[in-house]
């Protein structure tokens, strides 16, 4: 059949539907019937799903003469999915196109929902679509013969790409690749990636590094939406809290926008903010009870399941959501978005206010909530970024040692390995073209001996060598061990909340769950509970009574910052207070605080470097504002901190956010000296990163994911506590342990590696220095905290750094009792 | 590297290791040393490093040989689960040891008494010396001075500036003393405390007595 007659069918398709292939779309199919690989750039919600689902089917017509009559079993293409919940959307959309084609293929989800039984049954008969993520993807991998699986298998779509090359789960869907790309030589792979700055790269990562670039398309679909910014604005600045609250002084003004719109949802960046906003708006608006609804990853999944049929079916007026809801499934109801808090980047935003005006040509609308009074600054800012198109780029991970250790104890628990062979596919990856022969043979060394050489008397035991050179893992309970451990994403062990009469509600974090006592109330999944009693990993709870005073569960969700494109335009924004000409809405809102902050301080000029300094009860504070985002503030301080304690013994705490950090102490110590010092050099800023013991603590925080990952840690089985008790242990221990013990660990160097360079930015640190260096440095002493330093010295989250003894620091210190 | 406290007149020595000497007697007390816990790791695929189980034999030695005591008591938890490895070395160790070994046993020793009977250590539920009552879990008996382990008492400590930091520690609170764990491989269970309570914190070099405050 040629390839006109393939599109015609697919054009047909089309007509049927009443729609019009996007050139994007045509293009697409042409490029993958000629045989390339490719990424697709288009925006959630534009039609990239027939975009490739098509010419599959279309490649599939070609390949089969009865396609119409009964297909070759097996696997034929795979569609990977970052997020499960997409899965439903996807499978229906190459339903209705199978159903139309009149074809014989069968659609099939695997994903961590995945019935137990319908998995075997799977096993036994591959669905010829398979619908799945990139961890269910590695199980397969880690089921025995699995090769065959995947045989007959013609083509991969990684969606979403962007979401996993910025994370470890990137590493896990290179890896993979590699390894069927192998199974199959002409596996064809594409990718579909939203805007992101660094697209270019994206190609190359998803690719590899053997992959000859002439071979492969990037297809763009230059679709360009309209969407509107708009900050939701009090009646009174003055009523404004400094600091970074829940937002809930303006719920009135987030009512009157759910009236207006058909759909609304609100998007909060915490879970905790996702109950709270969800419990205050029913309790002051109770009318919309039955028509609100709640959405987070916490929540069972069935209820999730729910919420976004309710919303399809328009029986919603409004979800109060997290990130669950940022990607995918179209909700064409959808008219308003409301964004609480900051949503520390563009690329985010921008999916978000993606959410609403889902319709081809249709505005999408997105009210910024600033929680505190600052935040507006960013509102102003993001609009700019969405007018000019800056999107972040994803930086993709490099050697990350945990991932390939999870990945190699995969295909041992399957059919074994043979390292030569092995080592080839890895090397090809993005994410390990720099591997040595030395760092793999330690890494073989690890999973046969658990160390870097066989010693006396030890009992390791996990992969086996063979003597052909075959390393498997042969121990059922290890194998089981490491299937259920496989994934990249590291939580807090949760736990289940359960009523005592048997409904399952959803999950919550054992460190918050170790909190509370028995009789204590907390809001969870939108309902009034009170603690019954934790039980094997279980928290049984029944309704609260009626007036219980409550605590809102807390989620210890990760810290964004924000990117180098964000703060730049950050600071353009801050720079523009001084020029009442140039105000937007946000920062003429704010006129009342950079009052009061020009009163106290000052705010700085585009050629000006801000140092506030002021006693209180806490200590002596300096507060120093480069504007560069909460992690390059964060190595700043420590390296200050650290260059500051050479000087003379002293402990400093260290607070930062995403515009200034803070060096707090118990002594008093001088700004000049500082200056005069020139603490602010770039020379020698890597050694200083590093001694600063503030590295050592982030690397700590690090390792955690790092040992969970490699398998270091057994975070246990559900329900099964108890049995496996003597296998836990904190993963503060471990590193503690490794630091003493194995310092040269290629995963524990992998912990201060990605502290610099994921963590700590030491390049974009080093540019800041730089551009800092050219300001005029400008030491207001204040009286007392400035609106600018609120928000920092408020922070809780403190590191610090001390060059004073530990028995110094130690009779400084007290421990408190509760009287 | 110590420091002495006096218990109902007796004379008790706290080491930074995390053993009490009891210098009447002339006996250490030593709780939770979790023996066999890298091993036992190790056997089950996790790769803790190996040097981290010689640092606990290391650290016997040393302790023994600082306080020249004639009898050690275990407070429990000596073995971590079943026998490995690491037996073998303990066995080894205490044959070179001069001391008397007795232990009280705790949670983790599943191990059979009779593998430590027939190596001449005595295994035994509790010890009553005089007016102190020697346990592995914390218990309150009337007119008794209690010495136990199984916590692992750990302690945070504030300061100014917010600093923070968590160490290990012995635990006084009326007529009861908590050990701190003495095994290198060991986690921390943080106390919470009340007005009264004695708390000294040990350091890699020191023994501490912490400051009170009111929250």
């Amino acid at each position: 059949m040629t390839q006109k007659v393939l599109i015609d069918i697919g054009k047909s398709f089309f007509q049927r539907q009443n729609w019009n292939p996007f050139p994007f779309q045509l293009e697409t199919w042409k490029a993958f019937l000629q045989g390339k690989n490719g990424l697709l750039h288009a925006p959630t919600g534009s039609g990239k799903t027939f975009a490739l689902w098509i010419p599959i089917v279309l490649n599939y017509i070609r390949k089969n003469k009865n396609y119409k009559e009964k297909a070759p079993p097996g696997l034929k293409a795979i569609w990977i999915t970052p997020l499960r919940a997409l899965s439903i959307e996807i499978k229906q959309a190459a339903e209705k196109m199978i159903l139309d084609l009149e074809l014989p293929l069968t659609v099939g989800i695997r994903t961590g929902d995945t019935s137990a039984s319908e998995r075997a049954k799977q096993k036994t008969k591959m669905p010829d679509l398979l619908i799945t993520t990139p961890e269910s993807l590695q199980l397969l991998l880690a089921t025995k013969g699995y090769e065959k699986i995947f045989k007959n298998c013609e083509a991969i779509v990684i969606d979403e790409w962007h979401e996993l090359l910025g994370t470890k789960r990137g590493v896990q869907m290179e890896l993979a690749l590699s390894r069927l790309k192998t199974i199959v030589p002409k596996l064809q792979v594409w990718g579909i990636s939203a805007t992101i700055g660094n697209l270019a790269q994206a190609q190359e990562v998803l690719f590899g590094v053997n992959q000859n670039p002439a071979e492969t398309v990037l297809v763009s679909a230059n679709i360009n939406k309209k969407i509107r910014v708009e900050s939701i604005l009090p009646e009174k600045m003055e009523t404004y809290p400094y600091r970074g609250h829940m937002g809930l002084h303006l719920l009135d003004q987030v009512a009157e926008i759910i009236r207006g719109s058909k759909t609304t949802l609100v998007f909060t960046n915490v879970r905790s903010a996702c109950e709270l906003w969800f419990q205050n708006l029913l309790e002051k608006y109770p009318e919309f009870a039955g028509e609100m609804a709640m959405h987070h990853g916490s929540i069972s999944r069935e209820t999730r399941h729910w919420v976004e049929n309710a919303i399809r079916n328009e029986e919603l007026k409004v979800v109060v959501c997290t990130s669950s809801l940022d990607l995918g499934v179209d909700f064409a109801p959808v008219e308003s978005i409301v964004q609480v808090g900051s949503p520390k980047g563009v690329a985010r935003f921008l999916q978000r206010a993606g959410r609403s005006g889902h319709q081809p040509g249709k505005e999408s609308r997105v009210y910024f909530l600033a929680t505190y009074a600052m935040e507006l600054i960013e509102a102003s800012a993001l609009r700019k970024a969405v007018k000019l198109g800056l999107v972040e780029d994803r930086v993709p991970y490099l050697n990350s040692y945990d991932v390939l250790i999870q990945y190699l104890n995969t295909l041992a628990v399957s059919d074994g390995f043979y390292p030569d062979e092995i080592y080839k596919e890895v090397k090809s990856t993005f994410c390990f073209q720099h591997i040595t022969r030395e760092d793999w043979q330690w890494i073989l060394n690890f999973l046969v001996y658990g160390s870097q050489s066989l010693q006396a008397y030890d009992e390791f035991k996990k992969v086996e060598l063979d003597e052909d050179g075959l390393m498997i893992i042969r121990s059922r309970r290890t194998a089981m061990h490491h299937r259920m451990q496989i994934g990249t994403i590291v939580g807090d062990a949760s736990m289940s909340v359960k009523f005592l009469s048997g409904g399952y509600i959803g999950s919550i974090e054992e460190s918050f769950a170790s909190r509370l006592q028995p009789g204590d109330t907390f809001i969870f999944g939108g309902k009034r509970l009170q603690l019954f009693a934790i039980k094997n990993m279980q928290v049984l709870v029944q309704k609260a009574p009626a007036g219980s005073k409550s605590k809102v569960v807390s989620w210890s969700g990760g810290r964004m910052s924000f990117s180098a494109q964000m703060s730049e335009l950050l600071r353009q924004e801050i720079h523009l207070a001084n020029q009442p000409e140039e105000l937007s809405v946000e920062l003429k809102a704010l006129e009342v605080i950079f009052k009061r902050q020009r009163k106290e301080s000052i705010i700085p000029n585009a050629d000006e470097f801000l140092i506030e300094t002021f006693k209180t009860r806490e200590g002596y504070h300096a507060v120093f504002y480069p504007f560069e985002g909460r992690f390059v503030h964060e190595a700043m301080a420590s390296v200050l901190a650290y260059r500051m304690s050479l000087l003379s013994p002293i402990t400093f705490s260290l607070a930062f956010n995403d515009y200034g950090f803070e060096l707090l102490s118990d002594q008093e110590f001088s700004i000049e000296v500082l200056l005069d010092n020139n603490l602010l050099s770039t020379s020698y800023i890597h050694a200083d990163l590093q001694q600063s013991l503030n590295a050592t603590e982030m690397a700590r925080r690090k390792f955690r994911d790092i040992a969970v990952i490699a398998g270091l840690v057994f975070t246990g089985m559900p329900g099964k506590a108890v049995k496996t008790k003597h296998l836990q242990s904190g993963t503060q221990l471990l590193f503690e342990v490794f630091k003493d013990y194995e310092p040269d660990n290629l995963l524990l160097q992998q912990a201060y590696s990605e502290t610099f360079e994921h963590q700590l930015e030491e390049g974009r640190l080093l540019l800041a220095l730089e551009r800092i260096a050219k300001q005029k440095i400008v030491v207001k002493e204040c009286l007392k905290p400035t609106p600018f330093s609120f928000p920092i010295i408020t922070d809780r989250l403190r590191e610090k750094l001390s060059s004073e003894t530990l028995a110094e620091r130690i009779k400084k210190m007290t421990a408190s009792y509760l009287k | 590297m110590t420091l002495e406290t006096t218990i109902n007149d007796q004379l008790f020595t706290m080491h930074s290791s995390g053993a009490l000497f009891w210098n009447e007697k002339n006996t250490l007390l030593i709780a939770d040393v979790h023996l066999g816990k890298v091993t036992h790791f190790r056997k089950n695929g996790f790769a803790i490093p190996n040097d981290a189980l010689h640092k606990n034999f290391e650290k016997l030695i040393d302790v023994v040989d600082f306080f020249k005591a004639s009898t050690i008591l275990f407070l429990g938890d000596l073995f971590h689960s079943t026998k490995n490895s690491e037996w073998d070395l303990f066995i080894e160790w205490s044959k070179q040891c001069t001391c008397e070994l007795v232990l009280i046993a705790g949670n983790h020793d599943i191990i059979d008494a009779k593998n430590y009977e027939s190596n001449g250590i005595e295994v035994v539920d509790y010890i009553r010396m005089d007016d102190f009552l020697l346990t592995h879990h914390p218990t309150e008996v009337e007119g008794m001075f209690n010495f136990s382990g199984h916590i692992h008492p750990g302690i945070v400590l504030r300061g100014l500036g917010r600093g923070h930091l968590k160490l290990p520690c012995f635990f006084q609170r009326k007529n009861q003393m908590i050990l701190p764990a003495f095994g290198a491989f060991t986690g921390l269970g943080i106390m919470k405390l009340q007005e009264g309570d004695v708390i000294f914190a040990v350091t890699n070099e020191e023994v501490v007595q912490i400051k009170m405050s009111e929250k």
